[in-house]
């Protein structure tokens, strides 16, 4: 007789397990981003930011329809024929929406998987022109734009360092070369001399003899694209040690913390184009408070990774469902103070650029020089 | 001129680096015939060893001769037990198989070494207190840091102690005569085993002295810090005759040289190619290497 009852009790419990695995609605967002490698830094930044954002949305009541908001991360290596695996990998895994990836040569070829599912991708990082110029319907970005980052850097060098004269250095990176490719362009068309164009390893650690030559030839600005931040900081200890006396201006990739806590005073009085964050905005600071316990200081595009999985949210949220057609319908129609920026999509995906003139001074990144007004913070 | 000079003290300080490697691949090569791939993960190894102990010191107030020994000493230390540890567990139950099984154990052990070190150190690069290091002379326009003096005497040092030790001691004559015929040794009561774990040690705590010298000359350190100047160093060993300690110190001394002039002076997207394109012409018009024997028939 006990044992019928337990019997009966276990099978009433397995039916009421069952139904409520029936019941449950997930919403399913992927990550993708180098999370080994020598940019694990900032694939986990874009983990990190994505994991902050969804605890923040559950914390204030989720969303309603899902029981569960699950993250599913995804390392691409920022190789891009890893980066086509774990795209399909998360199409199996049925997402709904996914947030990455870092390196542009990766995004590029995952989105053309991803948008023949009709899944929503909103990169944080990718900054390359082509990403957003291909007319996929179901690409988005958070980021700013290269040939918009470039005219800054060059506008900064003539108008307030009254440069003369550039010496440029890359990694050989679709983004860092093409970033570089564009700025000598851009400065040699504005009349700035361009002394040398060299380019390194990935992997390399030996700068000296790039840097010597940079060093002989004197320019005013020593214009420094790398893909990796603590490749950067290297290139600052050197060059600091080399005695180089020309300023540095650098980019968003190298734009991390990781950057000051290796290169240390090295890295004081280097220049960086890099999105304007307004770190006394409400959103930013419920997103800080968030992210900084458990994550440590946010990286260049936690931020970015943090809005991009808030917008998604609350497109899903005002969709009501997670039908991609309605979800990019209620995205488009977005106008908000975000983390990091006004979220607005323009109709190609892109959400804008504010690249302003940032510093390192006394250890920290700080504001230092607006283009739109030409004047200092 | 001065440019010249100065990418001279640049190729001399990255030559320094590669010979102390390169040193390591040699010997073990000389004495059981194994290219030992995982021996740029003992580079690696000691270079963390090195900032962990060296970033204690520092931030107990320890002055500068201190942090710099004691760590190098205990880094040194600990990649001569880690390398006498995978000598037992990847190459001594392989010893009498075929020479294929064995390089694979040593490419898997490297893997295996590199996830250690990325699993407990994690993926970030790990910052040395470069604040020891700095400063420099400088002689018009050509600047020779501290940390490049200190560099170049060091290996210096180390290089006249390996000679010392292996030419005039007990120790290297064991080493030597079991590196000519392990069984014919063996016979006259020299411990081959324990001699091969010696010399493993040796060649590891000489790549343990390179990384931390490394992480201090550029800053930092990372997990996968000991692939690249691994390959190099290997090339160097080649270049100087594999098995001759005297030629892997030239190898990488010519390798260091040729990667930093072919930077400067032609292209420093393809100074890797220059590198690797010498050790194929030596390699084509001198197959032993530089200072390698000629070709025994007999041996191989």
């Amino acid at each position: 007789m006990k044992r019928l009852f337990l019997t009966v009790l276990l099978a009433a419990a397995v039916v009421m397990l069952g139904s409520g695995i029936a019941f449950a609605k997930t919403l399913k967002i992927g990550t993708m981003g180098p999370l080994t490698g020598p940019y694990a830094a900032d694939g986990n930044d874009i983990k990190n930011g994505v994991l902050t954002a969804v605890e923040v949305v559950k914390a204030n009541g989720g969303i309603a329809g899902f029981d569960e908001i699950e993250v599913l991360p995804q390392d691409t290596a920022c190789e891009p024929r890893q980066a086509v695996a774990t795209a399909n990998k998360l199409i199996n895994e049925g997402v709904n929406g996914v947030v990455g990836s870092y390196c542009s040569s990766a995004t590029l070829p995952a989105s053309e998987v991803l948008d023949e599912e009709s899944i929503i991708m909103i990169t944080p990082a990718s900054t390359n022109e082509k990403v957003t110029s291909r007319g996929l319907p179901y690409m988005f970005r958070m980021c700013g734009r290269d040939d918009d980052q470039g005219a800054i850097a060059v506008k900064f060098m003539i108008e307030k360092l009254g440069a003369k004269s550039i010496y440029v250095v890359d990694d050989k990176t679709a983004y860092s070369q093409g970033l570089a490719d564009g700025v000598e362009k851009m400065s040699a068309a504005a009349g700035l001399k361009v002394l040398g164009h060299e380019h390194v390893n990935q992997g390399d650690k030996d700068f000296s003899a790039i840097l010597t030559k940079v060093k002989t030839e004197k320019p005013d600005v020593f214009y420094m694209s790398m893909q990796n931040s603590a490749t950067g900081a290297l290139m600052l200890i050197q060059a600091k040690r080399m005695g180089i006396k020309a300023a540095v201006l650098a980019q968003d990739a190298v734009y991390h913390p990781q950057l000051i806590e290796i290169a240390k005073d090295a890295a004081e009085n280097v220049y960086l184009t890099f999105g304007y964050i307004n770190d006394n905005a409400p959103a930013y600071k419920e997103f800080y408070s968030a992210y900084q316990p458990k994550f440590g200081s946010p990286g260049a595009y936690s931020g970015y990774a943090y809005d991009s999985a808030i917008a998604y949210l609350k497109a899903v949220e005002a969709a009501g469902s997670t039908d991609p057609a309605k979800v990019k319908a209620e995205l488009m129609k977005l106008d908000y103070e975000g983390a990091t920026k006004h979220v607005k999509f323009k109709a190609n995906g892109d959400s804008g650029s504010n690249y302003i003139i940032r510093t390192v001074k006394d250890g920290k990144f700080s504001n230092y020089w607006n283009p739109a007004t030409g004047e200092l913070y | 001129m001065e440019y010249f000079i100065q990418q001279l003290i640049n190729g001399i300080t990255l030559g320094s680096v590669y010979a102390l490697i390169a040193l390591g691949y040699t010997m073990v090569y000389g004495i059981i015939q194994l290219i030992n791939f995982a021996h740029g993960e003992f580079f690696a190894a000691g270079g963390y060893v090195g900032v962990i102990f060296m970033s204690y010191l520092v931030s107990q107030g320890a002055p500068a001769w201190v942090c710099l020994s004691g760590s190098l000493i205990l880094a040194m230390a600990y990649c001569a037990m880690l390398a006498v540890a995978v000598e037992k567990v990847a190459y001594k139950p392989l010893r009498n198989s075929s020479r294929l099984s064995v390089l694979l154990s040593a490419l898997g052990m490297s893997i295996f070494l590199q996830n250690g070190l990325m699993l407990t150190q994690g993926v970030y690069d790990k910052p040395y207190p470069t604040e020891l290091t700095q400063g420099g002379f400088e002689l018009g326009n050509v600047m020779l840091s501290y940390m490049q003096l200190f560099i170049v005497s060091l290996t210096a040092f180390l290089l006249v102690a390996l000679n010392v030790l292996v030419f005039k001691t007990r120790i290297g004559k064991a080493m030597r005569s079991t590196a000519q015929d392990k069984v014919m040794s063996a016979l006259v009561g020299i411990n081959a085993n324990r001699t091969i774990s010696i010399t493993f040690a040796i060649g590891a705590s000489l790549a343990a002295a390179a990384g931390i010298m490394v992480g201090l000359y550029y800053g930092s350190v990372r997990y996968d810090m000991g692939f690249v100047p691994g390959i190099k160093a290997f090339a160097a060993a080649v270049l100087g005759g594999i098995g001759n300690i005297t030629g892997a110190m030239i190898g990488g001394f010519i390798i260091g040289m040729v990667e930093i002039f072919a930077a400067g002076y032609i292209s420093g997207e393809y100074k890797d190619v220059f590198a690797f394109v010498i050790l194929i012409a030596v390699l084509y018009f001198r197959p032993s290497g530089i200072m390698g024997e000629n070709v025994d028939d007999t041996r191989v």
